[in-house]
């Protein structure tokens, strides 16, 4: 291929997922507020736009025009570069997931995926894992007690979690044995979708996700009854939007690798079976939102607990299990 | 644990509360059943159900508002004479005295062989709208409205005579007041008869 | 008097022979209720409330008088069926008006019915129509009254107008059907109320001299100061005690102030208030309240200013409306700055006072209104008592009502309320300048071993004469008949005559020689602490600070002057009052600008915070802060303290000036007074005071030249002429006029030597 229209579609594919996703990202939060205002018997916002649809509008003018306040007594340079780190690495690791099957048109292949990449489970999943560094610096530069207890648990919760997510994925991979997501992709369009024969896997990766996304019910970093609002306690305006923007694009991520992982992905890459592949992810983006919706969440000594004493040992099991099997 | 059953005419129903695990294993199954057994699904259950229902219970409210109560107690009136268009105020103090926000001040002076009320004001930035004004008036002149969107660009506002005072114009719309401070229905039967000579 | 001990429910009391029940009760803290009784005052005998048990016989407490080892029970059940019923009977038609009642929250009637616990009514008659009636100072709603008669007695004993009577009510007679059903007592008592009203004893308009004391009995809202009425309900109004401003007896007063409006916040008074059965109220005490100095800010230029004049001055000229703290500090400038103090009036006092006790051996006259209360043969010399002293005047009366005594009224001016007071009054208007042949008489009269060298120079034929003649003298005999306290009154008119000496002196032999306590009214508020206080000077050259008073550099109070100082409702500080009582006075309103302490602060040597901190250098080393201003159950006067009356070494008689003649005045005479209620330039400054001054003159004088009211006329002395506006006053009679003081536009003195009368040219202009 030609070098140059290689870079250029790099980078046209880049842009796109720059857009598509920051937008998708305010767009979630106004799906998400509507999703639980609904299970909640509201209405959630309708003021603004028609049914409320611009509110993501103005929440962004909103936080675009605020006052960016640093504490006198903050580390400015972390503090301001922290934010920025979770949705770098959220973005670059979305390089890794490929958003739709490719597509023919003619004879020539226009492909989703920006980085094919043969270590592609490992590199999204190790630059997601980058993302840590921004709660956590960005709670210990604030010089607030709440915003450094934040940045405490994102240590301990993340870094424990990290290790779920590598077991569980261990298991089905030795299945396919490949870490090429495309390559997982076209295993189970032969043996059927990898959660048959992985139920745990499955469930303990999508336990680890929420954990990683720091969604309820795992939502320790940052819960308000505890810590006001953990990590992001002095932070305002577009500074916290971007915690926002790459939590929410986290989500998406996990949703894609689930459903690449466990759930068939796009399978053959026919129309079809692109749309299916969307609305699995798009169900299990509502399912964050609907457990958000249902239950509570955990304290920091019973999440350690379920990490170490629960999970690990079962991803363990799982592993060496699948690996007598696989011999 | 305390399980007492509780007695009263009321229909409480006693919730089974469960002692605390206190062993790793006894911990290990709550967090078994708890996950594994019908509670986390029950959850989900229940708020999607809600939401496929759609049974929405949010008044919009600058486009809809709520009736309220007769006797709910938001900013004050001074009411009219319903015949007469006469105020109803005499100027008896007992409000200015009963205050327990000292906010209500009065002035009276002599006008055509009777006592007329020159100036009245609630200062609303210290009412307390705990409605003692209204239940020891004993004209019923002041009372509470039923006006709670108080915001404004003046502190001052809705605070002197002539903002509560009923405007003559519109008395039609001023109804026999059946609200905080008004008499209670049985109230003829309590009173002792005088006896009259004529 | 003997003692007598009389058991009330079951507490052994110890009593004056005489005294009422009630009166014992109270005193020793026995609650008897009662409506229409008034200390002081002959029992009305109309609300019965006070109806008592007394060795097993039912009596009215307030008229009973105790015997020795009475027994009394308050209550009965019978006698609680009476109290009740006649609660019922005073709510009988009541408008329930409570809500804008001015009396609500201080009434009798409803303290007592709810005390009662009147919850029904069993009683009705039909109402008549009863419309208010405005009488000037004063509005009467008979609709409210209860005919307590309060006001009555009040007016009649205690005042002396007798301008109040009960009227024919009209209306149905009572249902005698209820004479069955009801109380004794209380259906005698309704069948009386029934039957009458409250109303003048003048027709239709009220005719006397607005002292307004029968607001102050009131129990009801029926009499209210028209002023006041409506304008603030009384419990909002915060009471100060005080003690009044405007003349030497010094009367104890509250200040009732509050907010002036809802924006304002400033304090205001609204009324002034008093113990109806302790002290009594003149009208100018009343109404004259708001002379504050208003505004008044603390400017240092002005301090600086004021410290200059008083450092280059020579002379501070004042008068007595000042505190004694004050007067002390004038004293003290004085030693620190040899300044010379100029006030003529208290001088005039001062050696009036000081020859009076030479003769009489007392440094301080040996009475006080109190015993002029006591006394039961009263003579007035050489004051127009009713505008000069109100409160001497109502002692005056009040010793001829309640002792059954009688009284001689010396003075120029006939004055028709003395006439007024009783048949046993006898006034004899002499011509000026013959007041000592008055006291004469007295020395002569009710003087007992007198030594020969004095008796010989008491010629008083010519007076006897002219004035006393046989009808007089069976007169007095008569009136003399069981008298054995004799109290003799004596003013201003004498202290600034010729032959001031003289009077003195004479005035010191009657407290020597015979029964009468002598009084010597101080002729303005301070006089007697100031002339204790202050070394005063006869005068004193320019340049000339005035305090109060017109100098180089003045110092007012009126808000007038070069240098605002605090008015006398708005500073602390004591007076000496007729009683020779050191009385507090308390701040009723805020003052904002600087005192005299602080201009004397920059001045003297030891400068103290307040003006206060002064009154334990006075004549007791007493804190102001310990200074009581109450009255007691009994009816002590627990004000301040009194000053002690030292012996002074005792000198002889000089007499002379007793050969000379007295100087004639001839017909057309001037006298220097204030017509009622008026007293001095803050007064006037009142707002229901405010009037201007003219030549007042009586309607037979008006008549006899011609003079109309408002006409404008020239009065011509020696000393100069002034044009004004002639007054024609109904409370005086005969052809001397006066001329006032309180008017700052009239000045009325310059036309006047030291006396207060003087010969005088009226001309209609």
């Amino acid at each position: 291929m030609d070098l140059g229209i290689f870079i250029f579609q790099t980078l046209i594919k880049i842009l796109l997922v720059l857009l598509i996703f920051s937008a998708l990202a305010g767009f979630t939060t106004y799906i998400e507020r509507k999703v639980l205002a609904f299970m909640q018997r509201r209405l959630g916002p309708m003021y603004v736009g028609p049914f409320g649809l611009l509110q993501i509008l103005a929440d962004g003018i909103k936080l675009f025009t605020k006052e960016d306040i640093i504490p006198t007594n903050a580390i400015k340079p972390i503090f301001k570069v922290a934010p920025v780190i979770l949705p770098v690495s959220a973005f670059v690791a979305f390089t890794g997931v490929p958003i739709l099957p490719d597509i023919q048109i003619g004879d020539t292949t226009f492909q989703f995926l920006i980085v094919d990449s043969d270590v592609g489970v490992l590199f999204v999943l190790g630059v997601m894992a980058v993302g840590m560094f921004s709660p956590l610096l960005a709670g210990i530069a604030s010089s607030n007690k709440w915003s450094l207890l934040g940045g405490a648990r994102t240590a301990i919760q993340l870094l424990s979690f990290e290790v779920v997510t590598g077991l569980s994925i261990l298991a089905p991979l030795m299945l396919v044995g490949s870490l090429n997501l495309i390559d997982i992709n076209n295993y189970q369009i032969e043996h059927g979708w990898l959660i048959w024969q992985q139920p745990i896997a499955f469930v303990l990766f999508l336990i680890a996700g929420y954990a990683e996304t720091n969604r309820t019910p795992f939502d320790l970093l940052e819960h308000e009854a505890e810590v006001v609002s953990g990590y992001a306690t002095e932070y305002s305006g577009m500074r916290w939007g971007l915690f926002f923007i790459g939590e929410y694009v986290n989500m998406y991520i996990v949703s894609f690798l689930v459903v690449l992982i466990f759930l068939g992905g796009f399978g053959e890459g026919t129309l079809l079976d692109g749309l299916c592949y969307l609305a699995k992810v798009l169900f299990f983006i509502f399912l964050f939102l609907w457990t958000r919706a249902a239950w509570p969440h955990v304290r920091p000594d019973q999440l350690m607990w379920l990490t170490w004493k629960v999970l690990m040992p079962l991803a363990v099991i799982n592993i060496v299990v699948t690996g007598l099997l696989v011999i | 644990m305390n399980k007492e059953v509780i007695k009263g005419s009321q229909n409480y129903i006693p919730v089974e509360i469960e002692d605390y695990p206190t062993t790793g294993w006894q911990k290990f199954k709550q967090v078994v059943r708890r996950s594994l057994g019908k509670e986390l699904f029950v959850g989900l259950w229940v708020v999607l159900r809600e939401m496929l229902k759609f049974n929405i219970h949010t008044v919009q409210y600058p486009e809809e508002v709520l009736p309220l109560p007769s006797r709910y107690r938001a900013v004050h009136k001074l009411l009219r004479l319903l015949e007469s268009g006469n105020e109803r105020c005499i100027g008896c103090g007992l409000c200015e005295k009963i205050c327990i926000a000292d906010c209500i001040r009065m002035e009276t002076k002599e006008e055509n062989g009777r006592k007329v009320v020159s100036e009245y004001s609630i200062n609303l930035g210290r009412c307390i709208f705990c409605g003692y004004c209204a239940e020891v008036c004993p004209e019923l002149a002041i009372v509470h409205g039923s006006r709670y969107e108080n915001a404004s660009e003046q502190r001052a506002h809705f605070v002197l005579k002539d903002d509560m005072l009923t405007p003559i114009d519109f008395l039609k719309e001023q109804k026999e007041f059946d609200g905080f401070g008004a008499v209670s229905p049985n109230a003829d039967k309590l009173i002792k008869k005088t006896p009259l000579a004529y | 008097m003997a003692e007598v001990r009389v058991t009330i429910d079951g507490k052994e009391c110890i009593a004056q022979e005489g005294e009422t029940l009630l009166n014992i009760a109270r005193a020793n803290g026995i609650y008897i209720p009662a409506i229409c009784y008034l200390n002081r005052c002959s029992p009305t005998l109309a609300c019965r409330l006070c109806l008592v048990e007394a060795d097993g016989k039912q009596v009215y407490a307030c008229n009973a008088k105790a015997k020795d080892g009475m027994n009394v029970v308050t209550t009965t059940e019978n006698i609680a069926k009476e109290r009740r019923a006649i609660m019922e009977v005073y709510d009988v038609n009541h408008p329930l008006e409570c809500g804008i009642c001015d009396q609500s929250g201080e009434c009798e009637l409803q303290n007592y019915t709810l005390l009662e616990n009147v919850t029904e009514q069993h009683y009705a008659i039909r109402d008549t129509y009863k419309p208010v009636k405005n009488w000037g100072h004063i509005q009467y709603d008979p609709a409210l009254c209860i005919v307590c008669e309060k006001c009555v007695t009040v007016c009649k004993d205690m005042i002396g107008d007798t301008a109040l009577k009960t009227v024919p009510r009209g209306g149905d007679p009572l249902d005698k059907s209820y004479k069955e059903v009801m109380p004794k007592d209380a259906y005698a008592m309704w069948n009386k109320l029934n039957k009458s009203l409250i109303g003048t004893t003048t027709g239709e308009t009220l005719d006397c001299t607005s002292c307004g004391e029968c607001t102050a009995v009131c129990p009801v809202g029926a009499l209210v100061g028209t002023d006041f009425k409506w304008s603030s309900n009384a419990w909002e109004l915060q009471k100060i005690p005080s003690t009044c401003a405007h003349c030497s007896v010094g009367c104890q007063i509250y200040y009732e102030v509050k907010h002036i409006s809802i924006e304002n916040n400033d304090k205001k008074i609204y009324r002034v208030t008093n113990e109806p059965h302790f002290a009594t109220l003149c009208g100018a005490g009343r109404y004259g309240y708001d002379f504050e100095n208003r505004g008044a800010k603390k400017e240092p230029k002005s301090l600086e200013k004021a410290v200059q004049a008083l450092k280059s001055a020579k002379t501070i000229v004042f008068n007595s409306q000042i505190t004694n703290e004050e007067a002390l500090i004038l004293q003290k400038l004085k030693e620190k700055l040899g300044l010379k103090l100029v006030n003529p009036e208290a001088y005039q006092y001062k050696e009036f006072l000081s020859v009076y006790s030479k003769i009489s051996g007392k440094s301080l006259y040996s009475g006080d209104l109190n015993t002029v209360r006591k006394s039961n043969f009263v003579i007035s010399v050489g004051s127009a008592l009713k505008t000069d002293s109100p409160n001497s005047r109502y002692a005056f009366n009040n010793a001829i009502k309640m002792n059954k005594g009688a009284g001689i009224y010396f003075h120029p001016v006939k004055d028709p309320i003395i006439d007024g007071l009783s048949k046993n009054v006898i006034q004899i208007n002499h011509q000026p300048y013959e007041e000592i042949e008055a006291l004469k008489w007295i020395l002569i009269q009710f003087g007992k071993d007198i030594p020969e060298t004095i008796s010989a120079k008491l010629d008083i034929s010519q007076f006897q004469e002219k004035y006393l003649g046989e009808d007089f003298q069976t007169k007095l005999e008569k009136l003399l008949k069981k008298k054995d306290k004799f109290s003799l009154i004596v003013g201003a008119d004498l202290y600034g005559a010729k032959n001031w000496q003289d009077i003195a002196e004479v005035v010191g032999l009657i407290d020597l020689y015979t029964d009468f306590s002598v009084v010597i009214i101080p002729s303005d508020t301070n006089t007697l602490g100031v002339i204790q206080i202050c070394e005063l000077d006869r005068s004193g050259e320019a340049p000339r600070v005035g305090y109060n008073e017109k100098g180089d550099f003045t110092f007012s109070a009126l808000g007038d002057g070069d240098f605002d100082i605090p008015a006398l409702n708005q500073q602390e500080g004591t007076f000496v009052n007729i009683d020779k009582r050191v009385v507090p006075l308390n701040v009723a309103l805020p003052y904002g600008g600087y005192t005299l302490n602080d201009v004397a602060n920059e001045i003297l040597d030891n400068p103290k915070q307040w003006t206060i901190d002064y009154t334990s250098e006075l004549f007791k080393k007493v804190d102001f802060d310990s200074l009581p201003n109450e009255f007691l159950n009994s009816g002590e006067e627990n004000r301040g303290y009194i000053l002690d009356i030292d012996e002074v070494e005792r000198e002889e008689p000089t007499f002379h000036l007793a050969n000379n003649e007295p100087p004639k005045l001839g017909s057309s005479v001037i006298y220097l007074a204030n017509p009622v209620l008026q007293f001095n330039r803050f007064t006037n400054k009142a707002h229901q005071l405010s009037e201007s001054g003219g030549l007042y003159i009586s309607p037979e004088y008006s008549e006899k030249f011609g003079i109309k009211e408002g006409q404008l006329v020239r009065i011509a002395t020696k000393y100069g002429s002034l044009k004004t506006k002639a007054i024609v006053d109904n409370k005086i009679v005969g052809e001397i006029c006066y001329l006032p003081t309180f008017d700052k536009h009239l000045n009325a003195r310059k036309l006047f030597d030291s006396y207060r009368f003087i010969q005088a040219k009226i001309s209609k202009v």
